[in-house]
């Protein structure tokens, strides 16, 4: 049952790499935020209720719902193009995120380790290249805030794959640095969008000095 | 007896001088048959009782008698090069006809000279044992072969080409030679094939291995050790491409079949590795000759491809032996090793056959053609023929030696462990695009060149080539359906081949029955083509047939000649999926806005090999660079010589006195 | 007994166009054509005469023959339940793949033929995407003979088992890819509009523009047939194997019934991909593959994963 939910994840990862349309990226993001909610249930049941209650507002209220919508509100006041525009083609992008699951699986199914459960580490690898691959290819800033999210729930699948509840703390530094992350970007974005057209990087180099 | 015959051969071949220029070829092909016929006796015993042939020849050679030892890697290699060559030569007669005028006497007798020595060398190299009369074999093969392509000499590209082949092939010769010095020197055992057995039986194999492969693998083609295949091919003309692309890059990989009949540790990594280089070789050379517009450029790539196949099914069969998979073994060598008398086939056929379009029409550019068909019916046909084999289409011959090899990756699948199945089905995926890549292609060139319309003046009036010329390529056409549709025989052959490196081959090919269901399903095939085809005949006579132009979608002014697709715009939907290899550069003048009454303008693109660019021709404009760096001590002055001499003297003399010489 | 399954599939294909056409009819709320108005195309065609392009040769006349062989041969391949096709033998299916890659040669080099600038279009984004969809089908076909340990049709279908939640959606994924392959062999939504009106944008339906007579009634024919060739695969793939003949019989029209209802509804209610949009998508059903062949390396435990 686990292992389908992480089945379902990868496939959001192939489903990022093909499409073009920014809304689908919050889609997404949704979708494995509540198929983290589910891995993460099926996973924790029997941990102390409070973490779990924490853990698991968490990825429902926070991943899956509050930060796609945030983003959904920013996409719509700053006017943001339809189409995400990458450096790649997508083509390129589809076979190299199908590369990075097939190397998920081949990395943890090499490593053994009894603290470690490598069939959330496999899902994480990929989740986690994927977000920072995601980040390389795109020159729009909300674009990025969406990578930086991937890569978190891989962070969140790793500190899964570690077991213990000790991770999860870590794990909730790294959520609120990233929520902030987003927010702060969030407004920072909303004052450049008076500025520039586009939220492009590029544009950014130019506010140096 | 046949051995005295066989050497009385070598002899008579000098007198192809004294023919006159008519003759050469009939003389040549009648040697050529002798050589064949010998061998050939010999080497068919040797597959079907799987013996070993061994006679010493009357030759002396450094003291000791030269022996010649035939098993079944040699046998197998000597028959399909038997028969390209001398289907080659049957070729060359019509082919050459033009040119009986234009070269004179010893130029025409050096080249068919040439040819049946190249006949006889390739034939020694697959029967020598001997590390130093091999090389000799070796080294006189690639000899004559640059004596035969560059037949057209007064061309300045094709003597660059040339050289540039003789001096590749002298680098492998280097390495080859240090693999052997570097065993003899290592185990002090005879400096020989069967020397080596003792070094890779002592030490570990792998990085001679290396050696040996870099030094076959430039004859054979493997990527990106490619870079003088596109350019000799376009330059020799087509029958000797025919048989280098048929057997001369084969004898790179006989080369390296050879150096693995005595290694028996290593061969995973030994497999990975050949795997590796393989599948990129298949996947790149398909992948440039798609975009390629020279007719025989394009078929060279082609050549780099199907090397990359060969590979691949020996790949995998050293990783099944390393691993313990049989089958997988089992299959992977045979499919490689039936590929290689496949590619042989099809392959000369192809080079045949674009050789008669070039001969018509003096043009290897594809986008100058078009609807040749209608003016060589026949040449179309074989070249159709060629293309669905070289496609792996059943029912031709390519289908078998793939089928072979998918049969045994998907068997080799049930029993792997997880990464040899993640490397197995990158195997099954690197195949399948080569597969659908190939058909790309080749449904792009035959369409250019044979049907539509002419898209240029040269292909107007142009006529079907000599009974002489289509002769072979029937011949050799034959041969892919035979493969095809009864490919037990052949099989069985190159499983014999197989047995030198995997035990149980006839055990695994007695229990695939799949080869008579495939048989069985070609033949059904076939007969329902007849059926219909009959069937539409008998329609056809009762109806009303009218003949009219091409519908042009409602505008009236379509005219085929003009608007019909290109090479180019057939290659570009494919071309913007790849641009990390392709390098695309497009020569046009964009449309300003003043431009009211705008000139007449063109449009060019160009593409070049990313990886010959930056692998050899960026490295070379360096080396040369420093070289014209260093010349400047060239003065052209006596003195500064005398001086030079003087400086280096004093160097040695330092340097002895400090004790560092 | 072992031809039932090319027989059945025969009967399916023969109304394939039909109910595609009626589902389209009832979607837009037309009344439309009725179930064999398509066989009465045929038939008409069957009788018509042929009028040929000036610049098309033997090739073109050749290409449709070929094309319907190579499909009526594939379905020689199908099995039924636990009778096999009437051909069958070990890695089957990649004589069937390679099967219909000859079809598809012919047929690109028969529109090739006609020397039209359109058909040119049609036939080389056929070659372009049927070249992409190859590796999907073989690493799916991959996979099945992963998990079931057999490499022919018959047997991979013999001895699927479905037991877990989890194997149920690896079928669910299978007989997604089905659908999407099938949909990209015979050109049909999201990749290519049959309905649309511009030849600029068509793949398959521009290549037989210049197609007319008996090979015009071959290519109708055809179409069916490969809806049916992978209708039958689907059903197959579900089929419980303790289920009766007359059972399975009826699952196996419903399946095809299904999926034809499901090409119309799709084709009434989604929107063509753009031309340049298509590779990545054609890439992206490889990739779903891919995760399918993984999960059953975990199911069969070569994938050891905790």
């Amino acid at each position: 049952m686990v292992f389908s939910l992480i089945l379902l994840f990868e496939l959001t990862l192939i489903y990022l790499a093909f499409t073009e349309r920014v809304k689908r990226f919050l889609t997404i993001l949704m979708i494995q935020g509540l198929l983290l909610f589910g891995i993460a249930y099926l996973q924790l049941k029997h941990i102390n209720i409070l973490y779990l209650a924490f853990i698991l507002s968490e990825t429902i209220i926070v991943k899956g719902l509050l930060v796609p919508l945030f983003l959904n509100q920013m996409r719509k006041r700053n006017n943001l193009d339809r189409l995400a525009h990458s450096k790649v083609s997508t083509f390129v992008t589809v076979m190299a995120i199908s590369a990075a699951i097939v190397f998920g699986f081949l990395l943890s199914s090499n490593i053994h380790d009894d603290h470690l459960q490598t069939k959330f580490l496999a899902a994480s690898i990929a989740a986690i290249i994927t977000g920072i691959y995601f980040v390389m290819i795109h020159r729009n800033i909300f674009t990025h805030l969406v990578g930086y999210l991937i890569t978190e729930n891989g962070v969140f699948l790793f500190s899964l794959a570690v077991g213990s509840e000790m991770p999860m703390l870590v794990n909730a530094a790294i959520l609120l640095d990233i929520f902030v992350g987003v927010l702060v970007l969030g407004i920072f974005a909303n004052r450049v969008g008076d500025r520039f057209k586009k939220m492009h990087v590029d544009d950014l180099a130019q506010l140096k000095d | 007896m046949y051995l005295i015959v066989f050497q009385f051969l070598f002899v008579l071949t000098f007198g192809m001088f004294i023919l006159s220029k008519k003759h050469m070829s009939y003389f040549g092909l009648l040697i050529q048959l002798g050589l064949a016929g010998i061998t050939g006796y010999w080497s068919v015993d040797v597959l079907i009782h799987g013996t070993i042939f061994e006679r010493e020849l009357l030759i002396n050679f450094w003291g000791s008698p030269l022996e010649i030892k035939v098993d079944s890697l040699s046998a197998f290699f000597i028959l399909v090069l038997n028969f390209t060559l001398l289907t080659g030569t049957m070729y060359s007669t019509g082919y050459l006809k033009p040119y009986i005028n234009e070269k004179n006497h010893v130029e025409f007798g050096l080249h068919y000279f040439s040819l049946v020595w190249l006949h006889i060398s390739m034939l020694l190299v697959c029967m020598l044992r001997d590390g130093l009369a091999f090389l000799v074999a070796w080294e006189v093969m690639s000899v004559f072969t640059f004596l035969l392509m560059i037949f057209e000499s007064e061309k300045g590209e094709t003597i660059r080409a040339g050289i540039n082949f003789l001096l590749q092939m002298h680098v492998g010769l280097v390495l080859i030679m240090a693999g052997f010095i570097y065993a003899f020197v290592h185990t002090g055992a005879v400096f020989s094939f069967d020397g080596l057995t003792v070094y890779f039986a002592r030490f570990h194999p792998f990085p001679l291995f290396l050696l040996f492969f870099a030094g076959f693998g430039i004859k054979a083609g493997f990527i990106p050790l490619h870079t003088w295949l596109p350019h000799a091919h376009p330059a020799a003309p087509s029958h000797i491409s025919g048989v280098m692309s048929g057997v001369i890059i084969k004898m790179g990989i006989y080369g390296i079949l050879r150096i693995l009949t005595y290694i028996h540790t290593d061969l995973l990594a030994i497999g990975i590795f050949i795997l590796v280089v393989s599948a990129i070789s298949g996947l790149l050379g398909v992948m440039y000759a798609i975009v390629q517009h020279d007719l025989k450029k394009l078929l060279a790539y082609h050549s780099i491809e199907n090397i990359g196949i060969i590979g691949i099914g020996i790949g995998i069969g050293l990783i099944g032996t390393a691993k313990g998979i049989p089958v997988l073994a089992a299959l992977g060598f045979t499919g490689g090793i039936l590929h290689i008398l496949n590619h042989s086939l099809f392959k000369s056929l192809l080079f045949y056959s674009a050789g008669s379009v070039y001969m018509k029409t003096h043009t290897k550019n594809i986008e100058h053609l078009g609807g040749l068909i209608k003016r060589m019916p026949v040449t179309a046909l074989l070249f159709l023929l060629g293309a669905l084999a070289i496609c792996g289409l059943p029912p031709f011959n390519g289908f078998i030696s793939e089928f072979l090899i998918y049969f045994g990756l998907f068997k080799g699948l049930l029993t792997a462990d997880f990464q040899t199945d993640i490397t197995i089905m990158g195997t099954v995926i690197c195949l399948t695009l080569i597969g659908g890549l190939t058909i790309f292609c080749f449904t792009k060139v035959f369409s250019i060149v044979f049907l539509g319309t002419a898209r240029s003046r040269l292909s107007e009036n142009v006529k079907e080539v000599s009974v002489g010329m289509i002769f072979p390529e029937i011949l050799a056409g034959i041969v892919i359906v035979a493969i095809g549709i009864f490919p037990i025989f052949f099989v069985k052959a190159a499983g014999r081949v197989a047995g030198l490196y995997v035990e149980d081959i006839p055990w695994i090919i007695q229990n695939t029955p799949s080869l008579s269901g495939v048989s069985r399903a070609s033949l059904v095939f076939m007969l329902l083509t007849a059926l219909l085809w009959f069937l539409r005949r008998t329609q056809q006579k009762r109806v009303q047939i009218e003949h009219e132009p091409t519908w042009g979608c409602g505008y009236s002014g379509a005219d085929p000649a003009v608007h019909q697709y290109t090479a180019t715009s057939f290659a570009d939907n494919y071309r913007e999926l790849a641009p990390p290899l392709m390098k695309v550069d497009k020569h046009f003048e964009s449309l300003k806005e003043e431009d009211i009454f705008p000139r007449p303008r063109s449009f060019k693109t160009e593409t070049s090999d990313r990886l010959e660019k930056n692998l050899v021709e960026k490295p070379v404009r360096k080396v040369i660079y420093w070289m014209e760096r260093v010349a400047i001590f060239q003065t052209g002055n006596l003195q500064h010589y005398i001086m030079y001499a003087f400086l280096f003297m004093g160097l040695i003399f330092l340097l002895t006195i400090f004790k560092l010489i | 007994m072992n031809g039932l399954g090319f027989l059945l599939s025969i009967v399916s294909s023969l109304l394939f166009p039909g109910i595609i056409a009626v589902t389209k009819a009832k979607m837009s709320g037309r009344k439309g054509p009725g179930i064999f108005q398509s066989l009465f195309d045929v038939a008409r065609l069957f009788r018509k005469g042929s009028i040929y392009s000036a610049t098309t040769s033997i090739i073109f006349q050749i290409a449709p023959v070929i094309y319907f062989a190579s499909i009526v041969v594939a379905l020689l391949f199908m099995p039924f339940g636990q009778y096999k096709g009437l051909l069958s033998f070990e890695a089957d299916f990649v004589f069937f793949a390679y099967l219909l890659a000859v079809g598809k040669f012919m047929m690109i080099v028969g529109a090739m033929d006609t020397g039209s600038g359109f058909e040119g279009m049609g036939a080389n984004r056929e070659a372009l995407y049927s070249l992409l969809v190859e590796p999907a089908f073989f690493i799916l076909m991959g996979s099945l003979v992963l998990l079931t340990s057999h490499t022919s049709f018959y047997n991979l279908f013999v001895h699927i088992h479905f037991d877990s939640f989890f194997s149920y959606l690896i079928a669910l994924l299978g007989i997604y890819l089905f659908i999407q392959i099938a949909m990209v062999e015979n050109s049909r939504m999201p990749i290519d509009d049959p309905k649309t009106h511009l030849e600029l944008t068509m793949i398959h339906e521009v290549m037989v523009l210049d197609n007319s007579g008996f090979d015009m009634c071959l290519i109708h024919l055809t179409t069916g047939l490969k809806f049916a060739l992978y209708g039958g695969l689907i059903a197959n793939f579900i089929f419980p194997e303790t289920w009766t003949l007359y059972a399975k019989i009826v699952v196996f029209f419903t399946v095809n019934l299904l999926f034809a209802i499901v090409v119309g509804f799709l084709e009434s209610c989604r929107a063509r991909n753009k031309l340049a949009k298509n590779p990545k998508w054609i890439l992206a059903l490889s990739s779903i593959s891919m995760v399918v062949f993984l999960s059953v390396l975990a199911i069969t435990h070569k994938l050891f994963l905790e």
